[in-house]
């Protein structure tokens, strides 16, 4: 034992006698009370999304035109009625339900995809030039065309929107994660890591995904806000969210024909769906922040 | 007894191709082209030479990182240049691999205990409890501490981490640890630690070191025997001793009067190399050396000088090896002077220690 003894006693800066106890994942992301606000918030969000039913205080569908365009505090209407005379708050609590489904979806499932293509291409070099091409072609499209012939197959609808809004997501993702990836590709320890003779799955899940995920939750959460306005823009082209339906950008649409007479009909939903994305702006950022380990004090 | 490893002609030629939509070969960068040299059980083979000389793709070679284009590579007696799957596998865990570059070895993400214990997962070596006693050994013969397991790579200095790199090589007791300039990105003082700990383990393990450097007294200190390399190909191997008092190869002499040596009476004496490496796109035919080498000839130009034994493990690729006139230089002399306080410093720290 002499001789590692040796080099421990010269090696060895001074340490303390036991590791500190590290924070864990949430902990350290309520830390910063910016990310905390926004982690309350989604958390808000989603649970008045999920519990609508119970929240709303009346039937999404239940007009009442002696309401029409009421202005918020009217009648015992806190945010006042819409054209028909529907109740604000039911038909945007109704209304975040699809639409951060529709955003959350499109996302997962499109981003997801293009995550798994990107890792391919860059992992799998002979198919890099292949699969690069294909997310070239899917590239040149935009998503509102995509829109038109998924609607026209399928027929209008949400699936249809959360169908298009994938389709466009997962070229833009794959690109992102192709570029990440092939940094990381290049790295010693991804090298040491086939050194040891692993099989393909494990390395990319355990050493080359991991090193890719700040990009990915940023352009995760970005392109959240996005596909919220693409549903929007959709649904105002009449190919989304079908009345009656709520859905915040249909009621943004909407409203604008009533912008001078009852401005809160657009604004309101224009509102929440700025507060969603924000929300989730920023607590991607501080996730990815909490999910690096180099970034832990 | 067979070496250990044994590598005979090994090449890896990279085409250049050009043209964007019909792509034609226009030329080939060999890389490696047709090394041979072997390692024996429980010694430590260095490679030298300048950089972009083939060394570090020499060393992906035997470890099949990258796939060689011809030549042999056998490991106990059996080629292992064809071997797939299972038996490959079963083979990674007998050769490691140790980087330059501790900073960019060690996967940011994993803690230091989950990156050491993770070849035994990939191998199926024990279960969770063994490991983690494994991880906390391995730690310990590194010099670090139990408790540095649960830490993750940018808690450490360089020198920590390349001991983190050793001890993860180390995890599933391979016979051959192929390290590729395992110190040349540390300074001098954690040099001594990471160079000792390398010799201390070798001894206590049985290990062979293939040991990739260019800085001729850290080989010194590792070395059993040398093979120096220029341009692909490997100009002369022996015994360090043999190597450093009796070079036989114009560029061996060339690389070791290179050493910056303290004495002024020296100056004027030695010539240094002109020119620059050729590109290795564009080998010289002949030998390789030829445009650079102060006694080349016509013979040079014409005819690839093969490995020749000049003296008992001394193989020389130098068509005159025996008649070159003697410089009268004490190539060690270099050494022992500038470098010399370097390798004392090495002892020092094993001897403050022990």
């Amino acid at each position: 034992m002499a001789g590692a003894n040796s080099v421990a006693a010269t090696a060895a800066t001074p340490v303390q006698p036991t590791a500190p106890r590290r924070p864990g994942m949430l902990k350290r992301l309520l830390r910063e009370p910016v990310a905390a606000f926004a982690f309350v918030l989604v958390v808000a969000l989603v649970l008045a999304a999920l519990l609508a039913p119970w929240l709303a205080p009346t039937d999404p569908f239940d007009n009442d035109l002696a309401n029409a365009m009421a202005v918020p505090g009217t009648n015992g209407l806190l945010l006042g009625a819409d054209s028909q005379g529907r109740n604000m708050i039911t038909r945007l609590l109704y209304g975040l339900r699809i639409t951060m489904m529709m955003g959350l979806a499109s996302v997962l499932l499109g981003g997801g995809i293009g995550a798994l293509v990107g890792f391919a291409a860059a992992y799998y070099r002979r198919i890099d030039g292949l699969l690069m091409r294909l997310m070239d072609v899917l590239l040149s499209f935009p998503a509102i065309l995509f829109g038109l012939a998924i609607a026209a197959i399928f027929g209008p609808g949400v699936p249809a929107v959360v169908l298009a809004l994938s389709v466009a997501t997962v070229p833009l993702m794959a690109r992102i994660v192709r570029g990440a990836a092939l940094v990381i590709m290049r790295q010693d320890y991804i090298e040491a890591a086939r050194a040891t003779g692993m099989n393909d799955a494990r390395l990319i899940l355990r050493h080359l995904a991991p090193n890719c995920l700040s990009p990915i939750f940023v352009f995760a959460t970005l392109r959240f806000g996005q596909v919220i306005l693409l549903g929007s823009a959709l649904s105002f082209l009449g190919l989304g969210a079908q009345p009656p339906v709520a859905e915040l950008g249909a009621m943004a649409s909407e409203g604008r024909n009533f912008l001078f007479f009852a401005p809160h009909i657009a604004v309101i939903p224009c509102v929440l769906i700025f507060v969603v994305v924000l929300a989730f702006n920023v607590l991607g950022d501080a996730l990815r922040d909490a999910l690096d380990p180099r970034l832990r004090v | 007894m067979s070496p250990l490893l044994e590598v005979s002609g090994l090449a890896k030629h990279y085409p250049v191709k050009k043209g964007v939509i019909v792509q034609k070969q226009v030329g080939t960068v060999r890389a490696v082209d047709g090394v041979s040299f072997h390692v024996n059980r429980g010694e430590t083979l260095a490679l030298v030479g300048e950089s972009g000389c083939g060394k570090s793709t020499t060393a992906r070679l035997v470890l099949r990182l990258i796939e060689p284009s011809a030549g042999t590579i056998r490991f106990e007696g059996k080629d292992v240049t064809k071997v797939e799957g299972g038996a490959m596998r079963l083979l990674r865990r007998r050769m490691q691999i140790v980087f330059q570059d501790p900073y960019a070895s060690l996967n940011p993400r994993l803690t230091v205990g989950d990156a050491i214990a993770e070849p035994m997962v990939v191998h199926n070596i024990g279960d969770n409890a063994s490991r983690r006693a494994k991880v906390h050994e391995l730690l310990r013969l590194v010099g670090l501490a139990p408790f540095h397991a649960e830490r993750y790579p940018h808690e450490f200095s360089g020198g920590q981490r390349q001991r983190i790199g050793i001890a993860r090589a180390l995890s599933v007791e391979p016979d051959l640890v192929v390290c590729d300039e395992p110190v040349s990105a540390l300074d001098v003082s954690i040099q001594a630690q990471v160079v000792n700990l390398m010799k201390d383990l070798q001894a206590r393990l049985g290990l062979s070191y293939l040991f990739i450097a260019h800085d001729l007294a850290v080989v010194k200190h590792m070395a059993d025997r040398i093979a120096v390399m220029y341009l692909g190909a490997v100009m002369e191997i022996g015994d360090k001793g043999a190597l450093f008092a009796n070079p036989r190869h114009p560029y061996t002499r060339a690389l070791l009067a290179a050493i910056p040596h303290p004495d002024p009476a020296r100056r004027g004496r030695v010539t240094p190399l002109g020119g620059d490496v050729p590109s290795p796109m564009a080998v010289p035919p002949g030998c390789r050396f030829h445009t650079r080498c102060p006694f080349a000839q016509a013979r040079c130009k014409q005819e690839v000088p093969e490995l020749r034994e000049i003296t008992p493990g001394q193989r020389v690729a130098c068509h005159f090896a025996e008649t070159l006139p003697d410089p009268g230089l004490d190539y060690t002399g270099g050494l022992t002077e500038a470098a010399t306080k370097r390798l004392a410093l090495y002892d020092a720290a094993r001897r403050k220690a022990a």
